[in-house]
């Protein structure tokens, strides 16, 4: 979070709202702290890796790409609703 | 880029599955007999001197008589699990091995008879599964697969001892000291560690998985307006993707007691025995009570119907792993929007593993948790939860906000 208070402050800047978000590094980085310090005392992130820790054999994996669409000057640097880090999310379930 | 449907270099083709579609029929599960014949419940002596005096050593993994000393093991569960050796690809239907059967008793407390001296005596089985004569001293052991879920196919001996596990809770707390609640520290006891053997599954799989969604390629990255009104904008093409993935899995575990099942990482320290998995299941033996001698356990109160939820999400979560790889050209991210799952064949093997477990009951106001450090019983991983102290918590995030809005306030005063 301390991080991305610094990122945030160095992007307000090229567009000239340093004065507003820089005062947000002390609030953010307090933030950071307790947080970060609770998750090392509390791991309440932590569970078994299965993903990776399992004997996990795959055959190829095949499939089908087709574009089907263009999208011009969006200002997201990513697809909404990324998930393809996310294993654990479920989606709609095809039965 | 070309309008051409294209397919990514490391993705062949969407061909036709070489396993029928959907769910595997719903037929009666084949049974795989893991019962230790050699054993009864109550006296079992040792083969050398008839005593019942035997216990886990833990530096050898062995049985040890403690009357003549000598040690022997049972066998290991897995050849016989796996039979003929066939390949996991090969697994159809469902295959239960006689100690995961569906739990049709609750009753846990048994009451065997002593052949020493005839006397009768209690176990229950929710707690322990061997229990001393008390009129002749002999230890009786429970060894048949009574349908209550406290005799598994198999168990892990632990081989991580007392002693270690012990240090290792001592490390991990030692490096948790300066925020956690002071009556934690002040009643930290790690001699308090309990030896005990909690039940799981663990289940081979042979599944088919397909993933759709969308990706994006991004193909032009430039910036609009002029001055402060400069913003960064992005061209991307979209793609509309679909993955298929045939895999199989060996040994996934899932914890077969409800209680520990559940994972609320802010009710519940669960996660923290959770996430000390995997084991080395392969070496996991035959049924013999002798192994938790002076151990505790907890009896396995799930059935396999009841643990396919999770199985399933274990299994979609791998095959949304598997696929990753095929989708990297995507740079501006994928987002899958539905999945489904083919499970051809699963296994289910039910076991006991070994955890050393330091709990802490801990009281903030009117909020009470057990917090858990779990060491794994066999390759010594520690996970745990230490219960915090708020106000230094707070003191250390304030202070250190308080120096970097110093900082950030020193920067506007010299611009």
């Amino acid at each position: 979070m301390l991080e991305a208070a610094v990122v945030l402050a160095q992007t307000s800047s090229d567009s000239g709202d340093l004065p507003i978000f820089l005062l947000l590094l002390g609030p953010a980085g307090a933030a950071g702290v307790y947080w970060g310090l609770y998750r090392y005392y509390r791991n309440t992130d932590k569970s078994h890796d299965f993903e990776r820790e399992t004997i996990v054999e795959s055959r190829p994996v095949t499939g089908n790409d087709q574009k089907v669409d263009e999208v011009h000057g969006t200002r997201s640097s990513s697809i909404s609703g990324a998930n393809h880090e996310d294993h654990r999310e479920r989606v709609q379930r095809l039965r | 880029m070309s309008d051409t449907p294209t397919a990514p270099d490391d993705v062949m083709p969407a061909a036709e599955p070489d396993q029928p579609a959907g769910q595997a029929e719903p037929t009666e599960p084949t049974v795989i007999e893991t019962a230790n014949d050699g054993l009864i419940d109550g006296v079992n002596r040792c083969a050398k001197c008839g005593s019942t005096e035997i216990q886990l050593r833990v530096s050898t993994g062995m049985l040890i008589c403690l009357f003549c000393r000598h040690e022997w093991a049972e066998e290991q569960i897995d050849p016989l699990i796996s039979g003929d050796g066939g390949a996991l690809s090969d697994l159809s239907g469902t295959t239960i091995a006689s100690g995961a059967a569906d739990i049709t008793a609750d009753a846990g407390v048994l009451t065997l008879k002593c052949s020493g001296c005839g006397a009768e005596v209690v176990v229950n089985t929710a707690e322990a599964t061997s229990s001393r004569c008390h009129w002749c001293r002999h230890v009786l052991a429970v060894n048949t697969q009574v349908p209550n879920g406290a005799v598994p196919d198999a168990v892990l001996p632990f081989s991580i001892t007392r002693d270690q596990a012990v240090e290792h809770i001592r490390a991990f707390a030692g490096k948790r000291r300066a925020f956690a609640h002071r009556t934690f520290v002040k009643e930290f006891t790690p001699g308090n560690v309990v030896g005990v053997y909690l039940p799981y599954m663990t289940v081979d799989g042979n599944v088919s998985a397909d993933v759709h969604g969308h990706g994006e390629v991004e193909t032009r990255r430039y910036t609009r307006g002029s001055g402060d009104n400069k913003v960064t904008v992005y061209d991307a093409d979209v793609y509309q993707i679909g993955r298929h993935v045939d895999f199989t899995v060996d040994d996934l575990t899932l914890e077969s007691s409800s209680e520990r099942a559940n994972m609320s990482a802010f009710a519940n320290t669960n996660n923290v025995i959770n996430t000390i998995l995997p084991f080395d299941t392969k070496n996991a033996v035959q049924w013999n009570a002798n192994y938790l001698v002076g151990y505790t356990s907890e009896r396995r109160d799930q059935d396999v119907a009841a643990m396919m939820p999770a199985l399933e999400h274990q299994l979609l979560s791998i095959a949304r792993s598997e696929v990753q790889g095929s989708v990297s050209r995507y740079d501006r991210g994928v987002r899958w929007e539905a999945e489904r799952l083919d499970v051809h064949g699963t296994r289910w093997v039910s076991m006991y593993l070994p955890v050393w477990l330091y709990s802490y009951y801990h009281r903030d106001g009117d909020e009470a948790m057990v917090h858990y450090i779990a060491v794994n019983g066999r390759n010594g991983e520690t996970m745990g939860s230490v219960p915090v102290s708020h106000w230094r918590l707070a003191a250390a995030a304030l202070a250190t906000g308080t120096v970097l809005e110093a900082v950030a306030i020193a920067l506007l005063a010299a611009s």
